[in-house]
């Protein structure tokens, strides 16, 4: 069976798809960075409890603080870009959707049980002492396991070439394993994840924790070297994920493509920058060059899923009917929701202090 | 059709849909009544200077945290999973149409979660002033959440003036976009005075848990009120097809309003009984009680909403099984299977015809209809009807009973439908000539009366009836039962079912009605033409001379139609005609 006749027609769109590429781009990093924090933090709290002593212990509790409320971030910051996938490449998501259906709707059951238990680390976290990490560990897992769904549906709605495995198999339990992309992919992202979660760590102990100088020095050394290390480990997971793209696209990368070679050279250079800081412990200069390299990664698999999909789908070829009114009004309400969101957080009493 | 689907022959994706959607309402209703609840709460706290209902106020906003931030956000993200991977191509209308509402709804979202944030964790840690500012801003993000997803729900029941302009506007402020906002608040407070009890009930100073028992109960019974004439309200703008489908057309429906109509009233005796008649009654197991049926009232609601809009996911645009109304006249021509996407069997051909129709089974019903399992079985559906009765049935399945969709395709490939629902499902035979000798009143019952009541069911039911009663019965039949659609039958195709019927509990009592095929022909021929003015053109000719030209009248005499009747038809209609001209030759 020929894959294209299998693809779904695409809705009409309500604004150029420009503006879906333009929204998206902008929200899935932020996404990233939440999605980050919370496995960073989650990782050093883990860590952390494998050293003896108060500051250690100490530490673990003030992240065990933090960890519901990046939780909460990660799945909102993921309702936009997810909103926007939707609006660009639906017809291909929602058919590998269908295809994996019985995973993907287990995100939600397992998502709910890691936030249940982030809450229960946080509020038993003074009675449960050191056995603390053993309901840290679940919840770690958990959320490992979604991302692990969440690459299988975002590597099989761009591989049309696998869905006809539907026709035997139509039950929901089809993953995208086949594909040899997907264990580079997954490790790269994780991994990098973890490693800008130990510079978010770094960053929250040299700010948030300061006044307990034991504390802070502990989740910046912890939270460095995991950057440092990770970082380094992702050059060689890059290579690994770079190598297994189909040769075309990889070749793109290679001096084939103007922008995915000049997007590479600029994430390898970031990349490099980021060891050194990182190795010398320098917190707010490795933020300052994370997080346009995020940025950078973010553009890239945005290449890559273009290239997967060059013979399948052009995303400009979908009829577009444009209606403004709903897009400025989106706009105008980003613009006061970002406001409001401000004000009450320069209320907080850590802010007023500060002020 | 332009989608796979997902086939878990037991497990419906409706009934999915249903489970997590109640649930999340429940939850995300009481997220939005919740923030008003606990900013009047503080309120009450802070003016009488109560140390106790403070420290109420905030054990309740961590349980409200905890439940509502967890468990309603994400369930609220498995809606969206659930109809992506059930309805995809409805989902996608919806989220294409609606692309900018949701995501304004997504800003609110964040604004929430912010607000609840900083307003669980700075009690006691900010003036009083500034902490209730935040309380509003909370509360005012979740009711403009419901503000915006109250749309986009009621458009697909009531889409407006959308159907002909496609404006974002005017399906967004459809006709029932209003009534459902004010129902839909009332709900919101009510469940809001609910859960305020439930926390209430766990506190240790008496004093503090009746006042706070009493303060929620007075919330819950002054919104249980005002909901009332909103919900009729709403009831009352419904479009035509829906209105008569919520006023007893669907049995569903009937069922879920009996249900929510009980709830109601249970639940405002409770909170009568709880507030103003008895302190002493106010325990655990009651308040278990007070959720149990305010979640009845809220879920049949829902669960009619949803009904009413059927047989379309998207009313007037999208049936139920992802077909566009507009795309069915151009796929009963060029065929179903030619243009859906997520098929083998391109046509049906004398190899394929069964799983052919499997095929076609998957796309036109599964939506609706599990195969073996707990919703809309559609093995214990079909049992009773042979092929050629569901071959009739589903010519007019949308006209017999409005809420299931028509089928949409060629005759051939309704045939395979067919043939797959009465030979693949119960291996009967696919001979289209069954009851042809037998008995036409019970041929008629199993066209149009057996995909709902077996024969075996209406048995009883009948007893002691005489033949009168039973065909007088048949004139009426919405009159013994609101779901049942009246039988717009011939008086003769009536006299020959009630025939059937009385046999049942009467075996050989039968008044030998009619012959059927005299009935057929008086039905179908003596209008223009009596038997006596055609019996010298048919003489000497054979049995198999009359039964063919049946199947070529307008070749005979242009003047004449062609006869649309059955196979089976046909051989009574020329048995009748061999018999009066003295006897088959």
């Amino acid at each position: 069976m020929n894959p294209v006749d299998l693809i779904p027609v695409a809705d009409t769109l309500t604004a150029s798809n420009g503006w879906f590429q333009f929204f998206l781009m902008l929200t899935f990093p932020l996404h990233l960075f939440a999605m980050n924090a919370m496995l960073g933090c989650g990782l050093v709290a883990f860590i952390s409890h494998l050293y003896p002593g108060r500051a250690h212990h100490e530490l673990s509790h003030e992240l065990a603080k933090a960890l519901p409320f990046l939780l909460a971030f990660t799945v909102n910051l993921g309702v936009a870009p997810l909103l926007f996938v939707n609006v660009i490449y639906g017809h291909l998501l929602y058919s590998s959707t269908v295809l994996m259906g019985l995973y993907w709707l287990a995100v939600i059951p397992l998502l709910i049980i890691a936030y249940y238990l982030a809450y229960f680390y946080d509020f038993s976290f003074k009675k449960l002492g050191n056995l603390a990490m053993f309901v840290l560990l679940p919840a770690l897992v958990l959320l490992l396991v979604v991302g692990f769904i969440f690459s299988n549906n975002m590597t099989m709605m761009i591989s049309p070439a696998s869905w006809s495995r539907w026709f035997t198999s139509p039950g929901g339990t089809l993953l995208n394993l086949a594909d040899p992309t997907l264990l580079p992919r997954y490790l790269h992202i994780i991994t990098g994840s973890l490693a800008v979660g130990g510079l978010f760590t770094a960053l929250y102990a040299a700010t948030v924790l300061k006044s307990d100088p034991e504390v802070s020095e502990a989740g910046q050394r912890l939270g460095m070297q995991l950057f440092f290390w990770l970082t380094l480990l992702q050059l060689g997971l890059g290579s690994w994920f770079l190598l297994s793209l189909p040769k075309q696209t990889m070749m793109r990368f290679m001096g084939g493509g103007t922008i995915a070679t000049g997007l590479l050279t600029i994430g390898i250079l970031l990349t490099l920058a980021t060891l050194i800081t990182g190795y010398k412990r320098l917190v707010m200069p490795s933020l300052w060059l994370t997080l346009p390299l995020v940025y950078v990664m973010s553009f890239m698999r945005d290449v890559v899923r273009g290239n997967f999909l060059h013979s399948y789908f052009d995303p400009t070829s979908v009829p577009v009917q444009v209606q403004w009114s709903p897009l400025v009004l989106f706009l105008i309400s980003l613009v006061l929701g970002i406001a409001v969101i401000v004000w009450m957080l320069m209320q907080l009493p850590v802010a007023r202090k500060a002020g | 059709m332009n989608y796979p689907v997902w086939y878990v022959p037991e497990l419906g994706g409706g009934l999915l849909i249903a489970l997590v959607a109640i649930v999340h309402v429940f939850i995300s209703h009481f997220a939005v009544g919740g923030g008003l609840y606990l900013v009047m709460a503080e309120r009450k706290a802070i003016r009488e200077k109560s140390q106790d209902i403070m420290a109420f106020v905030k054990k309740h906003t961590k349980f409200f945290m905890l439940l509502t931030m967890v468990f309603g956000g994400l369930t609220g993200v498995a809606i969206w999973f659930t109809i992506s991977l059930i309805h995809p191509a409805a989902t996608s209308l919806l989220i294409h149409t609606f692309v900018f509402g949701w995501a304004i709804e997504w800003v609110f979202f964040l604004v929430e979660i912010v607000a609840l944030f900083v307003y669980f964790y700075t009690f006691g840690k900010m003036d009083d002033d500034r902490h209730q500012i935040i309380g509003w801003i909370y509360f005012g993000s979740a009711w403009m959440s419901l503000f915006l997803i109250n749309g986009i729900i009621d458009f697909m029941l009531t889409p407006g003036d959308w159907l002909s302009n496609k404006d974002f506007w005017s399906g967004f402020f459809n006709p029932t976009f209003w009534p459902s906002l004010a129902f839909r608040s009332f709900m919101a407070f009510m469940l809001a005075g609910c859960y305020g009890f439930l926390t209430a009930t766990f506190l240790k100073d008496e004093v503090t848990r009746h006042r706070m028992i009493r303060y929620s109960g007075i919330w819950a019974l002054t919104s249980l009120i005002l909901s009332i004439p909103s919900g009729w309200w709403y009831i009352s703008v419904l479009p035509e097809p829906a209105g008569k489908l919520v006023g007893g057309a669907s049995p569903t429906i009937a069922r879920a309003a009996t249900i929510g109509s009980f709830s109601m009233a249970v639940l405002a005796g409770l909170l009568i009984a709880l507030i103003l008649l008895n302190p002493k009654a106010r325990t655990r197991s009651l308040i278990v009680l007070v959720m149990i049926t305010a979640m009845g009232y809220m879920g049949a609601f829902e669960w009619i909403r949803e009904a009413a809009r059927r047989p379309y996911v998207i009313n007037e645009v999208m049936y139920s099984n992802s077909i566009l109304k507009k795309d069915v006249e151009r796929i009963n021509q060029e065929g179903f299977l030619k243009h859906a996407k997520w098929v083998k069997n391109k046509e049906v051909t004398d190899t394929n015809q069964l799983d052919a129709g499997r095929e076609l089974f998957l796309h036109q019903c599964f939506s609706c209809h599990t195969v073996g399992g707990f919703n809309n079985d559609i093995v214990s559906r079909t049992k009773n009807m042979s092929y050629n009765a569901m071959r009739k049935y589903l010519a007019t399945i949308h006209e017999k009973r409005y809420f299931m969709p028509p089928f949409v395709g060629t005759d051939v490939e309704l045939k395979a439908l067919a043939a797959y629902l009465t030979a693949g499902l119960h291996n009967k035979p696919l001979t289209d000539d069954v009851g042809a000798a037998g008995d036409r009143g019970k041929m008629l019952y199993e066209e149009n009366c057996a995909v709902c009541h077996s024969a075996d069911s209406i048995k009883p039911m009948i007893k002691g009836w005489d033949q009168a009663k039973v065909r007088a019965s048949l004139d009426k039949l919405p009159a013994l039962n609101p779901a049942m659609p009246d039988y717009t039958a011939p008086a003769a195709d009536k006299d020959a079912m009630a025939g059937y019927l009385f046999g049942l509990n009467n075996p050989g009592a039968v008044a030998s009605a009619k012959d059927p095929g005299e009935s057929l022909y008086e039905d179908n021929c003596a209008v223009c033409h009596s038997m006596e003015q055609i019996k010298p053109k048919m003489r000497g000719w054979s049995r198999e001379t009359v039964r063919s030209s049946l199947d070529r009248l307008s070749a005979l005499n242009a003047a004449m139609p062609d006869y649309t009747g059955t196979p089976a038809e046909k051989d009574a209609m020329a048995d009748y005609m061999v018999k009066q001209m003295g006897g088959a030759r």
